[in-house]
């Protein structure tokens, strides 16, 4: 090591780290958008956000937040953990009204409590059941939690389908395990049993042993908790391999981006959604309409999430008059939004205590190439 | 050399300085950026050890961080202060480290590489499905941020400068061993085994300490991830890190002591200085490329041939001033 290293190895490290952020005071309300756009994430991430983004439009130009402009700036935690927690730091750093992000639980488990020491109310996609039971005020979802959507498909095993032995293909992280937990006790409750429990890996890309597992098992239905791009992989390698028994999922499997990639091999799959953009209601529908018009794609139902989270943001600060991130969270907690009154919540929607959300669901089924609504489940 | 002594140390001194004053009035987003770049100029710097010095690859960087972080997290959790649960997590990651270089004994370059490869998807596995000690795919949260007697490190600004006290000390270890005959003994080792061996030095006890040292950074790094992030994964040990660990070493300038502390620089400060672009992570992927194959030695490479060419024209300047 000569001294030249040294004086090289300062320069550099001086250069490098001398990055400040200038900051810049406008009358404007910050909603910063932190979501995955890059990564095992990008497709809920980048649809969490234009949904947002359709949101902030319509509100800026009927006249803003209680007289001010939302500002809506996108940050990409490249569905780590880590980056997330940072960009959350940062965010609040610049003056975060509300936090709209991010989707995945890994990610949100992580940085919620950075928000949360912070105080500052932060609308999640996650849907992972420790989310919201680890007793933080300022978290809330924007979808039902796994805890709340795995329960209303055990009605539909055990009464539909009439299912005595049941596999589960899940994803193998911490999203998947939540759904994973709730579903064996659910299934032990129900009495049926659960012949082949099958995990996978994110990003996982060959599904030929998963399946045969799951066809060896004699199963009488399988319980898919997949992640989008895995779900299209299950789907088509079931179809090579002459699956015929039911392929019932939680949300991702019969969604837009699904259906895109597994083409024919989503045909007849069904799932519970929480959210879903072909659900009979107009409302949803017109947004659906509107988003496809914007982005020149069909939306998943993380559009409809991260459009409601800012539309949210809105009423209930519009409800408490002023700019005030405690009294909102207070707000929150025991809220019911009536679509009746504030009609771009698209349905009514409730959020407890812990910040779960609450609202009527649909049943759905891959028909032609669309997602299609069979049935409606009450809010819970 | 004793004439170059005083300004090296003048140099560390102002750039100690540099780092005490650079967080003063800034958000805690970038102390905290601040924080992962000492955390990971630390594994990196361990990982220089094995690689760069002692010529030893490994793809298991960030399984040592796991263990380290793990064992803080787990011990602190368990209402241990973090100066008794951070030395367990370096020994044992020193321990372990110990017994992974076993198989570098007998197997070199892309065999190494893929048996310490194997090694990390193992801790990985470990870390997911063993959920009554390392929580499973739901890892471990709340972790408490180090207390030295009455002072609380829980602030963001008291964190990084407790994580500064901790690099400083473990890069001025480092410092030690790398001029020791156990650094000029690393560094015989990768220049040529055979011709070391037989000036009498002892390979196989030289090897296993490049790498049990070189995990024991890794170690100590994992120890401050821990309180730092306040959450820890089985994701964040995965195989993907040890690259990133890698990359760090690689891009800095293999095999010199300051260039992990730019690789890491490079790689966690870069991205973040360059996310106002749309297409950021395109721009600084190519210019990872563009370094590697335009300059091999890294940053460090492109800085010396920069002072070197410096000195060649201040000299030849010199020399036409003189008749």
């Amino acid at each position: 090591m000569s001294r030249r290293n040294f004086l090289t190895a300062a320069a550099f490290a001086v250069a490098a780290i001398g990055l400040g952020g200038a900051a810049r005071a406008a009358d404007v309300v910050k909603l910063p958008c932190v979501c995955e756009l890059s990564g095992a994430g990008a497709v809920s991430g980048t649809n969490y956000r234009d949904g947002a983004h359709i949101a902030v439009d319509e509100i800026n130009a009927a006249g803003g937040i209680l007289g001010k402009k939302i500002e809506m700036t996108d940050y990409d935690t490249q569905t780590d953990p880590m980056t997330s927690r940072a960009l959350i730091q940062k965010v609040i750093d610049d003056g975060a009204y509300v936090i709209i992000g991010t989707v995945y639980s890994g990610s949100t488990a992580v940085n919620m409590l950075v928000a949360q020491k912070a105080g500052v109310p932060q609308f999640t996609g996650a849907e992972a059941p420790d989310i919201t039971a680890k007793g933080n005020p300022y978290i809330f979802r924007t979808s039902s939690g796994a805890e709340k959507g795995v329960p209303a498909l055990t009605a539909y095993f055990k009464d539909t389908v009439k299912a005595k032995k049941i596999a589960i293909s899940w994803v193998n992280n911490d999203f998947g395990k939540g759904g994973h937990d709730v579903f064996l006790s659910e299934m032990k409750k129900a009495g049926i049993q659960v012949v082949a429990d099958v995990p996978s890996e994110q990003g996982q890309v060959d599904f030929s042993a998963d399946v045969s597992k799951i066809k060896q098992a004699g199963a009488d239905a399988v319980f898919v908790y997949l992640n989008e791009e895995e779900s299209a992989r299950i789907l088509k390698e079931a179809v090579k391999q002459g699956l015929k028994i039911p392929m019932v999922g939680e949300v991702t499997l019969t969604g837009q981006k699904v259906i895109d990639l597994a083409g024919g091999a989503a045909e007849g799959a069904l799932a519970h959604v929480g959210l879903a953009t072909s659900a009979p209601v107009p409302s949803i529908q017109a947004f659906a309409a509107n988003f496809k018009k914007i982005y020149k794609r069909d939306t998943d139902h993380n559009g409809i999430k991260g459009y409601i989270a800012v539309w949210a943001t809105k009423y209930v600060t519009e409800m408490i008059g002023k700019f005030d991130r405690k009294a909102f969270a207070d707000k929150m907690h025991g809220l019911t939004l009536d679509v009746a009154k504030y009609p771009h919540m698209l349905l009514t929607t409730s959020w407890d205590k812990t910040g779960e959300l609450s609202r009527e669901s649909f049943m759905t089924e891959v028909k032609g190439g669309k997602q299609v609504i069979t049935g409606t489940v009450p809010a819970n | 050399m004793s004439s170059r002594r005083p300004l090296a140390l003048i140099v560390a001194a102002v750039l100690l300085a540099v780092l005490l004053i650079l967080p003063v009035g800034h958000g805690s987003y970038f102390i905290y950026l601040l924080c992962s770049w000492l955390m990971f100029t630390i594994a990196a710097m361990g990982l220089n050890l094995t690689l760069g010095y002692a010529g030893r690859i490994s793809l298991a960087q960030a399984s040592f961080m796991g263990v380290g972080a793990y064992t803080t997290a787990i011990l602190t959790l368990h209402g241990w202060p973090w100066l008794a649960a951070a030395p367990v997590g370096v020994l044992l990651c020193f321990v372990v480290g110990l017994l992974l270089g076993f198989p570098a004994l007998r197997v070199r370059g892309h065999f190494l590489a893929f048996v310490t490869l194997a090694f990390n998807t193992l801790f990985f596995l470990v870390a997911r499905n063993e959920d009554w000690l390392t929580g499973g795919s739901y890892g471990l949260s709340d972790i408490p941020r180090p207390r030295i007697g009455p002072i609380s490190a829980d602030g963001q600004l008291a964190f990084y400068y407790f994580t500064l006290a901790v690099s400083a000390l473990a890069i001025l270890a480092l410092w030690g061993i790398v001029r020791s005959p156990w650094g000029r003994a690393f560094k015989a080792l990768r220049e040529n085994e055979v011709r070391a061996e037989s000036l009498g030095l002892d390979t196989r006890r030289i090897t296993l300490l490049a790498f049990a040292i070189g995990s024991a950074f890794g170690g100590l790094a994992g120890a401050i991830e821990a309180p730092l992030v306040q959450y820890i994964e089985p994701n964040s040990f995965a195989v993907g890190e040890s690259l990133k660990v890698l990359l760090m070493v690689v891009v800095g300038g293999l095999g010199d002591f300051w260039g992990p502390a730019l690789g890491a620089a490079m790689v966690v400060l870069l991205p973040e200085a360059l996310r106002g672009t749309r297409y950021y992570l395109i721009v600084y992927a190519l210019f990872v490329i563009a370094l590697m194959v335009l300059k091999p030695t890294g940053l460090m490479g492109i800085g010396k041939t920069f002072l070197a060419r410096l000195a060649k024209s201040r000299a030849a300047a010199a020399t036409e001033a003189k008749p």
